[in-house]
């Protein structure tokens, strides 16, 4: 491929991203669900307008979807839907825990909060949501990050209601489950201070980490999306939506500035990010005109006394940094303990006798050795961990018994200690003796395969290899 | 094409945000509307006009007057067809008004209106409107009716009738339920209309104003535990008064103890009441029909005058057949007029499938 001067031929990106929150649902009290399997209890048939914004206009974007004249078909749960998703009953009070989420990033971001928070409703009449419009509201202004090519700005943070997923297109029937519907969503936007393809990675990782630094971020596929809006010298700006994984931002980046040097619309367009590192055309980009006020809340103030309470979580960074050198950690096992909410201080107050690193090496890494080396995906839970660190502690069991234990645990077992005691340093040498007696003129690695049958899980590996030599 | 006219009244329906309020207002004017959904333009030849813009809930008597004025001046303009666009919240009084105001009426008047404001995508208007439409174009009723969802869903609605029907919820689309009855008909977008219950033959008929003597003051009190017999003699200065009564048509007139004294203070003024006024019963419960010969309290009710027995009128239909049979008819009359039939207020039997129409 060839290398492309980024500087030289007008590059300009930025990033919009989306984070779910977890809780309830932003405006009523329907549990925060987005990943409903089942058959839904209710199907709902409905119809759409495109109709005109305060100022009588009547949005390009909203237009392109009326003409297509479509019956909407929603799954419904009456689990995690009521009749506000449904459009039914007008919007009940904010979400508070919410919106505390959402100004706990806006400062770990250190943008500056909004007076009065003024929820509007975006027009968006693909059916995506029930009432034909997304509730949006802008929490906070001006904020930035670091990163290794400069300051980016990030002008605005808002707070939204998630989408309703789609499901299937059936010529003029769409169909959209519920569940998702009303879930708080965070919108993150930078500017177009992004200088290639490799820095809007960075950003995108950097700003993912700050929102998981906070407790209601929601974790797993699907619950952030990121946006990348691109565009060079004389080309309108695409906006690429869709990235399965933050590792194929750069190439898709890449292969869309070429696409625009080569061959760039006249309109803007909004684009998919595709599996094969191309992008496809999903729509024109929407017109501006497309906000009016939601009249079924009153405006939020704002005020000080609330944002003194709000507490500014450590940066998952710092916490990471923090744990590797407290215990002298690995980063990546400190990173996944931090990731997984694991507190391993506690576990150290309880078991003195047994090394951090050894606690820690069970927690995160244990669990992947079972699935790589037994096949199946251990469920194991935090009694059968303090189990294993109880016998550990008590000097009941070898440190090189723990994965068996564990396995045995993980298949619903009662793990009998016998077979794992560990052996008095005497009973091992005799033990040893007997084997090199039986076994005469054996080479070492060979005494040592039958030696490791025999004690394993009793006595640690390397201390039967020192015995053995003692005795050749 | 048939000839339609559309009288707006404001509501709901014609209801869009106002910046300078904050909160939605009927501000829509008739054009507007006609420009919001010109879909019915293709399904009937449509005259469109503003009557006034209001919420439902300032609705008085005059209001009625007015409407029905208007509504007689179509009929002589030669509409073969009339929609009202109305706020929900008074909805079903206006039809029962309408439908005792408009005797013989030759034409349909379609009352119909929205839950959602037309400001939304999603709004429920248009489904009703166009409904409206449908019915009138393909049926030949003649009289009052409600348009509105029939279901949560966007595909068809009902035609309820004028003096059965009432609001049962405060948001959803399909708010509007029979009691005591079927519906009348359901009518798809597309204009399939299907009747429900009985529908008479069309027939010449020569529309008579029988209009609400606006002056007249009538109360609806409602029966609760703890009741203290000043609360009815608040009315003692008005024209009427409906009592809506728990159960089969009880009221708290027993003394028990002396923690019931009060009772008696009721009974005797229910006494005082309906020597000076028509004091009408009506069912708490909303469904059923009231039944004044059950229990050993009730036979004293109709000795000193009570009405409404064996009546399954909402309490809303009560208040205006008697604001109404007041206004027209000579007040030692009423007790034998307000259970008779006039406009099919009253149904003659009491069906187990009525509730089927309900809630599903």
């Amino acid at each position: 491929m060839e290398n492309i001067n980024y500087e030289k031929i007008g590059f300009k990106a930025g990033l919009e991203i989306h984070q779910q929150l977890d809780g309830k649902k932003l405006f009523c009290n329907c549990p925060v669900e987005t990943n409903k399997k089942e058959k839904p209890d209710l199907i709902v048939k409905r119809k759409l307008r495109a109709v005109a914004g305060a100022e009588g206009e009547k949005d390009i974007a909203a237009l392109y979807e009326e003409g297509k004249d479509k019956t909407f078909v929603y799954e419904f749960y009456h689990d995690c839907n009521c009749l506000v998703e449904l459009d039914e009953e007008p919007i009940n009070h904010i979400n508070k825990y919410a919106l505390e989420a959402a100004l706990q990033i806006s400062l770990l971001l250190k943008a500056k909060p909004v007076k009065k928070i003024k929820v509007m409703r975006k027009i968006v009449i693909d059916g995506s949501n029930v009432s034909g419009f997304q509730r949006t509201m802008l929490i906070a202004e001006n904020g930035k990050i670091e990163t290794s090519k400069g300051t980016i700005k990030i002008p605005t943070i808002l707070l939204e209601e998630e989408a309703a997923k789609k499901i299937s297109t059936n010529g003029k029937e769409v169909t959209y489950r519920l569940d998702r519907l009303g879930v708080p969503l965070l919108e993150i936007g930078t500017s177009a201070d992004i200088k290639d393809p490799e820095h809007a990675k960075e950003t995108a990782e950097k700003i993912g980490m700050i929102l998981r630094s906070v407790d209601l971020t929601k974790r797993g596929i699907g619950t952030i999306r990121q946006d990348v809006n691109v565009s060079i010298k004389n080309s309108p700006r695409i906006e690429i939506k869709g990235f399965q994984d933050l590792k194929s931002i750069p190439k898709i980046v890449e292969y869309e500035v070429l696409r625009l040097q080569h061959d760039a619309p006249k309109e803007g367009e909004v684009r998919k990010a595709e599996p094969d590192l191309t992008s496809s055309f999903l729509r024109p980009l929407p017109g501006e005109a497309r906000m009016y006020p939601e009249t079924d809340h009153e405006e939020i103030i704002i005020t000080n006394e609330l944002l003194k309470k709000i507490k500014i979580p450590e940066l998952l960074t710092e916490k990471t940094i923090k744990l590797e050198n407290k215990f002298n950690l690995p980063s990546e096992i400190a990173e996944e303990l931090i990731k997984n909410k694991i507190n391993l201080e506690n576990y150290t107050k309880d078991y003195k006798e047994v090394s951090p690193s050894l606690i820690a090496q069970t927690l995160i890494t244990a669990p992947k050795e079972i699935r790589a080396r037994f096949h199946f995906e251990p469920k194991l839970k935090e009694k059968d961990f303090r189990f294993v660190f109880e016998n550990l502690n008590r000097q009941k069991i070898p440190k090189d018994s723990v994965i068996d234990i564990l396995v045995d645990l993980a298949k619903g077992k009662t793990p009998n200690l016998d077979n794992f005691e560990k052996l008095s340093d005497k009973d091992l040498e005799r033990e040893i003796e007997k084997i090199i007696i039986e076994n005469k003129n054996a080479p070492f690695n060979a005494l040592m395969g039958i030696a490791m049958s025999k004690l394993k899980g009793k006595t640690e590996a390397k201390k039967i290899a020192d015995i053995i030599k003692k005795f050749i | 094409m048939k000839k339609i006219a559309i009288l707006h009244t404001g509501g709901t329906v014609s209801s869009y945000y106002d910046d300078k309020k904050g909160g939605v207002s009927t501000k829509y004017t008739a054009k507007d509307i006609l420009n919001l959904y010109p879909e019915i333009k293709h399904i009937a030849k449509i005259e469109s006009r503003l009557i006034q813009n209001m919420w439902s809930q300032d609705t008085r008597f005059s209001h009625y007057n007015l409407l029905a004025k208007e509504v007689e001046k179509e009929v002589k303009n030669g509409a073969e067809g009339v929609i009202i666009t109305h706020g929900t919240d008074f909805m079903h009084y206006t039809s029962s008004a309408l439908a005792f105001i408009l005797e013989n009426c030759p034409i349909p008047v379609i009352i119909t209106g929205s839950q959602r404001s037309s400001d939304r995508g999603s709004s429920d208007a248009k489904l009703n409107l166009i409904c409206a439409c449908q019915f009138i174009v393909n049926s030949n009723y003649q009289g009052v009716g409600i348009c509105m969802h029939e279901s949560t869903n966007d595909d068809a609605c009902l035609i309820l009738h004028p003096t059965k029907t009432r609001k049962f919820h405060t948001s959803r689309r399909d708010a509007f339920k029979v009691v005591n009855g079927k519906p009348i008909a359901r009518v798809t977008s597309q204009g399939n209309v299907g009747f429900i219950g009985k529908h008479n033959k069309s027939e010449d008929k020569k529309l008579k104003l029988k209009l609400f003597d606006d002056k007249l003051k009538i109360g609806i009190v409602k029966v609760h535990p703890n009741m203290f017999a000043e609360e009815l003699l608040f009315y003692k200065n008005y024209d009427g008064l409906v009592i809506e009564a728990p159960g089969l048509g009880n009221l708290p007139t027993t003394k028990l103890d002396k923690e019931t004294i009060e009772h008696e203070k009721i009974l005797d003024t229910l006494k005082t009441l309906a020597k000076k006024m028509p004091v009408v019963l009506a069912p708490q419960t909303i469904f059923g029909r009231l039944n004044l010969h059950v229990y050993s309290n009730q036979p004293i009710y109709q000795e000193i005058g009570l009405l409404g027995n064996h009546s399954d009128m909402t309490s809303e239909t009560t208040f205006l057949k008697l604001a109404w049979l007041l206004s027209n008819y000579k007040k030692d009359e009423i007790p034998k007029l307000i259970t008779k039939n006039f406009r099919d207020e009253i149904s003659p039997r009491t069906s187990l499938d009525y509730l089927d129409y309900v809630y599903s």
